[in-house]
């Protein structure tokens, strides 16, 4: 058998083991896919819930007897009125069955907590409501607001058979109906599900990650110009190199229990604040943002380096007029990169303390804070079936900045990436 | 004194082999005309008409010769691009064969010559001097093909020395033949034609002679031609 | 009694080739001594840059072996050698490139116009500026053409405004030989332009610096042969006004447009001399082998 017929013969075998290999990476990117379906299914129908909200339509009488006021009241006097009974007999007034104490508290049980006090600032508002009757809309309680979107309403339902039946004919007269949920993004944290919104993490976040940035990226391109182009090769420099590939796999727990002892117990920084998170997160994307950027240098060619040395520029000039700008898409994906895993990042926060409970939108640096995936965590925790829509949703806004992200990532290497 | 040439050191073997033809074409040639050469002296001595009419019909090998090795010299050089020593090889080459093909238009003419004598009668003792100076012309053709082939450069300088002698001859037998012009005016046909045989040999010498200078210049890089004993003296010290 | 000869003669032919042949082994041990004094004529008539016993360590390891050489006003000195000889290494030591190799050490006197170079008072970004050099690699920066062009003036200060850069960028390319190619195109980015163009742009860029010297390092071993031969044409038009190195592994090429040659072996300079001497009869074995294709 000559060669051309041994060839021949192995042929098939080779092109099939070809095919058998494509298939596999065909199936495991597949597995991946449905993995990732799976997950985005997973939070975008549970997260669903949380963009809308019930509200129930009342018809409320200011009256000053029972607000507990003056008939001409103003300004101090009606922030420590009684709201409530104006909202119990309102609601009362839709349901005069109703007559019974323990269902007299049941029924206004219906109304969300907050209601009371959107009624309090729309009476400081236009204090001329006082004496007078308004029909306005107040949010229902999560319970209530849960019934409405749960399926399974044997179950999961906590109201009582009559909470139910109130429910049903408030819907009958029509004065129930479903909002899109704007608190959601315009509100703070919250104990009860229906004022719970994630605004005050969203800003904690931005100004972290704004911390961040203006520390490592600077910090981090610096290192990695001065370790790549000037530092001299001897055993005190590969140290450092070793010191900061490890830096890159320290759990970032680590980081956090240092933010601890050094930024808050030494320095005395506040607690909670978006600067010692961002400090923090320094810490943690620094070794990252060194490394991407270190191999964007080494990446450009020699030879961009001896043209420019040739004609007679400096080596700094070298470094920031020709290396620095072709590595720049590198060193920017490799910066983003490391922005999104700080995004991402619970775990250091929680030992500087931005795991606490902050009704407040942050609006400063030093201003208690909490952050996207610690509001996640928080909401996760808790025990109100509402909250497992808000972590969802939570979730998804916090994917959606990551993809946002990693697009400006993409966007800015095709942007700046340049062919020699 | 003189160099190493390493024809067969080149790292391709085929160019080897290309530069070790060509040598020994050039050799073969050399060969093919110092036979010429000694055909026509026996043809003139012999008075043997056929060798004569043998050697004036076969030059057409050598010319042919010539002219593939010529083919050869030039295609080395288109696709070669020889330097240095090869260089100097193939451009002695492409000059020996010029002066070798002259060498055998001389004998040739040798050939013709020892034809028109033989028709005349010539008296035989004229061809004594002629006889012993082409003994010399061919010994010298021979030292200079042994040079050629040897890349000597100190046989190649004694071959050079020895076409002195030769022209010395061939003055003295051209006065020879004047004085006998002088003494008997029938013998003047004769006499011119027994010149003529001098002169072609006497050319022969001359070639051989350039053959040498040019093996100097493959193996010293030293062109010796045109100058002076003086200067040439001081060159090869 | 002719055709014994022949063949006696083709014998003999044979043997002087396997004497040869011994006798070049024995001749191994003086050549290698031999090595250790250059051969020919170093110095230059009107010499720009002069080099004196000029050692090069890189680390612990000698790259280059006490070379004496000189560049002269106006002419094209090729550097010639097999690979790791030195010849772009001691190319790169005359605008102190070696400088920025942190191992590189240079020992020995390398001066311009008889200033030394590796002296304190001579800044290399000065050096470099007056030293130009041409890659291997055509490395246009990735910027527009007139970028490129412009940018070793502007580096300097060379020129005071618009109308002054752009007259330093058009005679550059105009000397380059490649303005009237890229006249209508001068804003479009120089790695567009093929390798050969790419090439004419570093050398326009490099004098737009007007440097007195230029080194070549292989300019066009990345090229086609069209290519190579304008870039050899522009070499030898650039020699009327700059003194020129060129370091190549082309024969041919430094035989084209050089006026004197040295051969580099194992970082020692083995001989140099005129061109037409070296190509036709060169006197050190070595160079003999080396450019005619045989093993030492």
């Amino acid at each position: 058998m000559n060669n051309t017929e041994l060839i021949k013969k192995g042929l098939p075998k080779r092109y099939r083991r070809e095919k058998r290999f494509r298939l596999y990476g065909m199936m495991a990117v597949m597995v991946g896919f449905i993995f990732l379906l799976i997950l985005l299914t997973d939070i975008i129908s549970k997260s669903l819930p949380a963009f809308s909200q019930h509200w129930i339509q009342l018809e409320v009488q200011f009256d000053p007897d029972v607000l507990g006021v003056a008939a001409d009241a103003e300004g101090k006097a009606l922030r420590h009125a009684n709201y409530r009974a104006i909202l119990k007999r309102a609601i009362r007034a839709e349901f005069p069955d109703v007559s019974k104490r323990r269902d007299k508290s049941k029924l206004a049980a219906l109304i969300s907590s907050s209601a009371e006090y959107e009624l309090r600032d729309m009476l400081i508002e236009q204090p001329y409501l006082l004496g007078k009757a308004k029909t306005v809309w107040v949010r229902a309680d999560d319970d209530l607001d849960t019934y409405y979107k749960t399926a399974d309403k044997a179950n999961a339902v906590r109201l009582t058979e009559k909470q139910i039946a109130w429910a049903d004919r408030l819907q009958e007269n029509n004065l129930i109906e479903s909002r899109f949920n704007s608190t959601l993004f315009s509100d703070g944290d919250s104990r009860e599900p229906e004022q719970a919104g994630i605004r005050g993490a969203l800003v904690g976040s931005l100004y972290t990650l704004l911390v961040t940035l203006l520390l490592s990226f600077p910090l981090g391109v610096s290192t990695a110009v001065y370790l790549e182009e000037f530092a001299p090769k001897n055993r005190w420099v590969d140290l450092i190199e070793v010191n900061i590939n490890n830096l890159a796999a320290v759990p970032s727990i680590v980081f956090g229990l240092l933010g601890l002892a050094v930024f808050i117990n030494y320095f005395g920084l506040p607690r909670s604040a978006p600067l010692v998170g961002g400090l923090v997160l320094t810490l943690m994307t620094l070794p990252t943002i060194i490394i991407a950027s270190r191999s964007a240098i080494k990446a450009v060619p020699p030879s961009i380096r001896q043209a420019a040395l040739g004609i007679g520029a400096s080596k700094t000039q070298t470094v920031f007029q020709h290396v620095l700008p072709l590595a720049m898409p590198g060193i920017l994906t490799g910066t983003i990169i490391g922005l999104a895993q700080a995004l991402g990042e619970t775990a250091p926060l929680l030992m500087i303390g931005m795991v606490a409970f902050i009704v407040d939108i942050p609006q400063g640096f030093v201003d208690s804070a909490t952050v996207l995936p610690v509001q996640i965590y928080l909401w996760a925790d808790s025990p109100e079936r509402a909250f497992v829509a808000k972590t969802s949703a939570a979730i998804l806004v916090l994917l959606i900045f990551l993809v946002v992200m990693n697009g400006l990532a993409v966007f800015l290497r095709k942007k700046f990436e340049r062919s020699w | 004194m003189d160099k190493d040439l390493h024809l067969a050191h080149h790292i391709s073997r085929r160019f080897n082999a290309e530069l070790e033809e060509l040598r020994s074409d050039v050799l073969a040639m050399g060969g093919l005309v110092e036979k010429q050469l000694a055909d026509g002296l026996v043809a003139l001595t012999t008075s043997d008409t056929e060798i004569a009419e043998q050697v004036a019909t076969s030059d057409y090998k050598v010319n042919s010769m010539e002219v593939a090795i010529d083919e050869k010299c030039n295609q080395i050089l288109a696709r070669r691009q020889p330097a240095a020593s090869d260089l100097r090889l193939v451009v002695t080459i492409i000059k020996t064969i010029t002066d070798l093909e002259r060498i055998g238009d001389e004998a040739e003419k040798l050939g013709q010559l020892a034809v028109q004598i033989t028709d005349a009668n010539v008296s035989y003792s004229q061809f004594v001097e002629i006889r012993h100076l082409g003994d010399h012309v061919k010994s010298m053709l021979h030292d200079c093909l042994d040079a050629f082939a040897r890349m000597d450069v100190a046989d190649a300088m004694r071959t050079i020395e020895a076409d002195k002698k030769i022209n010395e001859e061939f003055e003295s037998i051209m006065r020879q033949l004047i004085t006998r012009m002088m003494e008997d005016p029938r013998e003047i046909k004769n006499a011119l034609r027994v010149s003529w045989c001098a002169r072609a040999l006497e050319r022969i010498g001359d070639h051989s002679s350039n053959i040498c200078e040019y093996i100097v210049y493959l193996v010293e890089g030293k062109n010796i031609r045109h100058i002076s004993d003086v200067k040439l003296s001081q060159e090869m010290a | 009694m002719v055709e014994t000869d022949i063949n006696m003669r083709t014998e003999l032919m044979e043997s002087t080739q396997v004497q040869s042949v011994d006798r070049s082994d024995t001749k191994v041990a003086d050549m290698k001594q031999q090595v250790n004094a250059t051969i020919g004529e170093p110095f230059a008539k009107d010499p720009k840059m002069q080099a004196r016993q000029v050692n090069v360590y890189y680390g612990n390891k000698q790259a280059i072996f006490n070379v004496s050489l000189d560049l002269g006003k106006n002419e094209v000195v090729a550097l010639i050698g097999p690979s790791g000889c030195g010849k772009s290494t001691f190319l790169r030591c005359m605008n102190r490139m070696n400088d920025t190799i942190p191992i590189c050490r240079v020992e020995g006197n390398i001066t311009l116009d008889s200033e030394d170079i590796y002296a304190d008072a001579m800044d290399p970004v000065l050096l470099r500026a007056r030293v130009g050099m041409v890659f291997q690699k055509p490395n246009p920066f990735p910027k527009s053409i007139y970028d490129n062009v412009a940018y070793g003036a502007r580096l300097h200060g060379l020129a005071f405004n618009k109308a002054e850069l752009d007259e330093i960028v058009i005679t550059s390319l105009q000397k380059a030989g490649l303005f009237d190619e890229v006249k209508d195109r001068l804003h479009e980015p120089g790695t567009g332009l093929s390798g050969g163009q790419q090439q004419r742009l570093c050398i326009a860029r490099t004098i737009a610096v007007s440097p007195e010297v230029i080194l070549m390092d292989e300019p066009a071993s990345a090229l086609d042969p069209i290519a190579t031969a304008i870039i050899e044409e522009l070499i030898d038009e650039l020699r009327q006004n700059y003194t020129i190195a060129i370091v190549t592994h082309s024969m041919q090429q430094a035989a084209r447009v050089s006026q004197r040659t040295a051969y580099f072996h194992l970082g020692k300079l083995v001989e140099i001399g005129e061109t037409n001497q070296i190509f036709t009869n060169p006197k050190h074995e070595l160079t003999e082998n080396y450019i005619t294709g045989r093993f030492g």
